[in-house]
């Protein structure tokens, strides 16, 4: 399906990712990470569709299970001892409620960069960069062509090497390398004497002439102003409460968890809708539609 | 007005004496659609090159260049890039950026556009050329065809006065070409921007001209309306006569005095024929005794074969079985993207069918090992002869393929001078091999293939790019090396090149043969997958499928 928050502009989608990613690293408290859990794994399922549901459920679940079993047998503090290894080292309360709260903050934060590399195509973000520094945008966007380029041509050259019986996979061991070697040559060769015709054609369309702008597709219109005005109100309230020690959460030696206040459900209410607004605002879409289409 | 106007200009390249432009004086009209022709070699592309500064190669030049009345020389950078459009051969080489949206905008950028600017002239281009479609696609999933059109659209957002091309169309399919050609003739006439195009492909682009030029040896021998030029030509008995198209040809052989009547178009070749036979019997096409079905021995066959790329991918090949006979030239032809490519590849063993078998000599290519499948056996030569080429020069190259043949020096040394006289490559042997003109450097290619000895040549579209001279030159090569029984099996978009030279035609479709013939019996049976020279004559005689058949069809009339 269409994504209507990977439709916002670059700008704001790329500051949503850079405030939930590092939100979801710092706060370790139950609540918080219960939150952002389930608001990047709803994202990356509606985002990616079954695929990400199949990823999410057979590696990143097993993944936790065993960060969660690992902790514990390798540290050893806290105050609360349940038994003893056979090592004679205590497994303790507090290690392994450690060691889960680090797995889910470690999936979590993987689920977001899944969804950052869903939604934030390159041409995105040699956009947002190319604004910072115009010279890295066309970089950036040449690299972009050359290296899947390159790659194809590397088949290319090996392709036509084996039908001669001279590629990498022909031969004794000694016959590879240098086949290997000589295709890399040929690569050299061929990516200089073509790279002079790049050369010719970029400075017939004025590559070097004074004044060069930065062209794009993207439009920061007025919906874009709202939505980054929602969200940094509730990324603000979010980083208050982590300022005030409102959702920190202390493990060693022993559990300490932040008590449950008026303003701290402020907290967690605020951080809920930013965890769950690119759901939301693709309901929301998907509702209209509805709606649209009924009246049809 | 006039765009450019040439002044006594000539040129050459540092450290030689010959000129590549020689005393050059002509003068182009603003709006004019004018096509340069003339073997490799002969100075269309350094004159080109002259047309605008930034991209005129190093060496001597004299004469004036004046380009709308000033000298070229003192205009600007900026007017030039934007004023003057320039579009190369190849259309990979030349895309920059990675989106379609991107290259579009490129030029624009570079001159400093606004935003809004931009804007509206990049959707004018994608509006004018039907670029909407793709315009948010990575260029690196486009076709050939699509990547011109978008060099060629890149550069006309740049609203340019004039376009340059070099051989635009030599890399693509005929129906790509044909759809370029198609959008230069709109640009030219909706917007009167001058048009200054080599090529080689002259039956197309000949209707569309309205001045061809044909240089040789840095000189223009014609410069008149095509028509008059091709007769121009015909009057030198010039070898670029035959790059002519099949029409003219086909008239200036049967009645050279009808210079300004020349047919240029297949109708109007048809209307001439028709003229010329009118009121005579038509006569016979004498029967030539290589004509009859081979009993030779078979040296390639394919049973079944079930090919796809990916597991989950649609089948290339589907159930294709094909077997070819020692000896013969086997020509695969038919449209892009049918699986031609793919067939050869699996004929060569660097490909492994899902299904079925090839058989080479009679043994199964997959079970034969390294030395028995390359020596004395199979070569492939690739579509771009690039891939192949390792050495500074052309001899050392082709001695590097020898380097553990276990022969002796003078053996070696014996078999590279055997292959440079074959292949012809005597006075290019020192010069490294990308230097060499398209021509040169396909046969280079194929002196490598040859130093395996192999006993059947597989060739990938061996035509591409080559003007024709250069193809007479391989076919020449082709035929001593099927004389000396060697088979050659050849994928090409080159029909006519096939009806003139291949044995047996086999018409690819959806990954399958859907017809296999001797050459005249196929091109006869097709009515429109056929040569011009055909589409021609066919309702005189169906047999007839050259040039030389239908005039000599037409002279046994009475």
């Amino acid at each position: 399906m269409r994504d209507s928050f990977a439709a916002l502009h670059p700008a704001v989608t790329f500051g949503y990712f850079v405030s939930m990613i590092a939100c979801s690293m710092l706060v370790m408290h139950p609540v918080a990470q219960a939150i952002a859990l389930a608001g990047a794994f709803s994202y990356s399922v509606l985002a990616k569709g079954a695929k990400a549901l199949r990823f999410n459920l057979f590696y990143l679940l097993p993944m936790l299970l065993i960060m969660a079993v690992m902790n514990p047998a390798f540290n050893h503090q806290g105050v609360t001892i349940l038994f003893y290894l056979k090592s004679g080292n205590p497994v303790t309360l507090e290690s392994i409620l450690y060691g889960v709260a680090a797995a889910v903050m470690f999936i979590t934060v993987i689920l977001w960069f899944s969804c950052y590399n869903a939604v934030m195509t390159s041409d995105k973000f040699i956009y947002l960069f190319g604004r910072v520094i115009p010279a890295l945008s066309l970089v950036l966007s040449m690299v972009l062509r050359f290296v899947p380029r390159y790659i194809v041509q590397i088949k290319a050259i090996s392709y036509a090497q084996r039908s001669i019986g001279r590629d990498m996979s022909q031969g004794s061991l000694w016959r590879r390398a240098r086949n290997g070697i000589h295709i890399l040559s040929i690569m050299t060769t061929w990516a200089l004497e073509n790279g002079m015709e790049t050369a010719d054609s970029m400075k017939s369309r004025g590559y070097g002439l004074p004044g060069r702008t930065s062209f794009s597709i993207f439009r920061f219109d007025r919906r874009d102003g709202i939505l980054l005005a929602i969200m940094a109100v509730l990324a603000f309230t979010m980083g208050a409460g982590m300022m005030l020690g409102t959702v920190s959460m202390r493990f060693f030696p022993s559990l300490k968890l932040a008590p449950v206040t008026g303003w701290s459900g402020a907290v967690y209410a605020a951080y809920a809708l930013l965890c769950m607004l690119p759901v939301m605002i693709n309901l929301q879409e998907a509702w209209k539609w509805k709606r649209i289409e009924s009246k049809m | 007005m006039e765009a450019y106007r040439i002044e006594n200009v000539s040129f050459s390249y540092p450290q030689t004496e010959r000129k590549a432009l020689d005393g050059l004086d002509f003068t182009i009209g603003s709006g004019q659609f004018v096509t340069l022709c003339g073997q490799s070699g002969s100075g269309k592309s350094t004159l080109l090159r002259q047309f605008k500064t930034i991209l005129t190669p190093h060496g001597k030049r004299d004469g004036i260049i004046y380009f709308q009345g000033e000298p070229l020389s003192v205009i600007d950078q900026r007017r030039q890039a934007s004023e003057i459009g320039f579009v190369q051969q190849n259309p990979d080489n030349q895309i920059v950026t990675d989106k379609v949206w991107h290259e579009l905008a490129f030029g624009l950028e570079s001159l400093g556009c606004d935003q809004r600017t931009i804007r509206l002239r990049v959707a004018e281009m994608a509006s004018f050329f039907g670029i909407q479609a793709w315009f948010h696609k990575r260029v690196a999933e486009l076709s050939g065809g699509q990547k011109q059109l978008l060099n060629l659209a890149g550069v006309m957002a740049m609203q340019p006065s004039v376009l340059v091309l070099d051989e635009p169309t030599s890399q693509l399919d005929p129906i790509a070409a044909q759809e370029f050609l198609e959008t230069l003739r709109r640009i030219n006439r909706d917007f009167g921007t001058t048009i200054i195009l080599s090529e080689h492909r002259l039956e197309e682009v000949l209707p569309l001209t309205e001045r061809l030029i044909v240089m040789d040896q840095g000189r223009i021998i014609a410069d008149a309306p095509p028509v008059q030029a091709g007769a121009v030509l015909a009057g030198l008995n010039h070898p670029m006569f035959t790059a002519m198209p099949a029409a003219m040809q086909i008239a200036a052989a049967l009645q050279p005095s009808s210079h300004e009547a020349y047919p240029l178009t297949i109708n109007e070749g048809r209307s001439w024929i028709g003229n010329w036979m009118n009121g005579k019997t038509v006569g016979e096409l004498p029967q030539s005794a290589d004509e009859e079905a081979s009993e030779a021995r078979i040296v390639v066959e394919l049973k079944g074969i079930w090919f796809r790329y990916e597991r989950a991918a649609p089948d290339t090949i589907k159930d294709l079985s094909l077997t070819i006979r020692e000896g013969e030239w086997y020509c695969i032809v038919g449209g892009n993207g049918t699986g031609k490519t793919t067939a050869l590849s699996l004929i060569g063993g660097t490909l492994i069918p899902y299904r079925g078998k090839v058989l080479v000599n009679g043994k199964d290519i997959q079970k034969q090992g390294l030395k028995e499948r390359f020596h004395r056996n199979l070569g492939l030569l690739p579509q771009n002869p690039q891939h192949l080429f390792l050495k500074k020069t052309v001899e050392l190259d082709l001695a590097e393929m020898l380097f553990d043949s276990g022969l002796s020096k003078e053996e070696q040394q014996r078999k590279v001078e055997e292959v440079i006289a074959l292949t012809e490559l005597k006075d290019v042997r020192f010069m490294h091999p990308y230097d060499l003109s398209g021509g040169e450097q396909q046969r280079a290619a194929l002196a490598k293939i040859l130093l395996m000895e192999p006993q059947i040549i597989l060739l990938d579209e061996p035509t591409k790019g080559l003007d024709a001279f250069f193809k007479e030159k391989l076919a020449d090569i082709m035929v001593k090396l099927t004389q000396q029984g060697v088979t050659i099996v050849m994928v090409s978009h080159d029909i006519e090149f096939c009806a003139k030279h291949a044995d047996t035609c086999a018409l690819f479709f959806d990954g399958d043969v859907v017809t296999t013939n001797r050459t005249r019996d196929f091109f006869a049976g097709n009515s429109f997958y056929t040569t011009a020279a055909n589409r021609m004559a066919r309702h005189l005689c169906r047999e007839a499928i050259t040039m030389e058949d239908v005039i000599r069809l037409c002279r046994s009339s009475h």
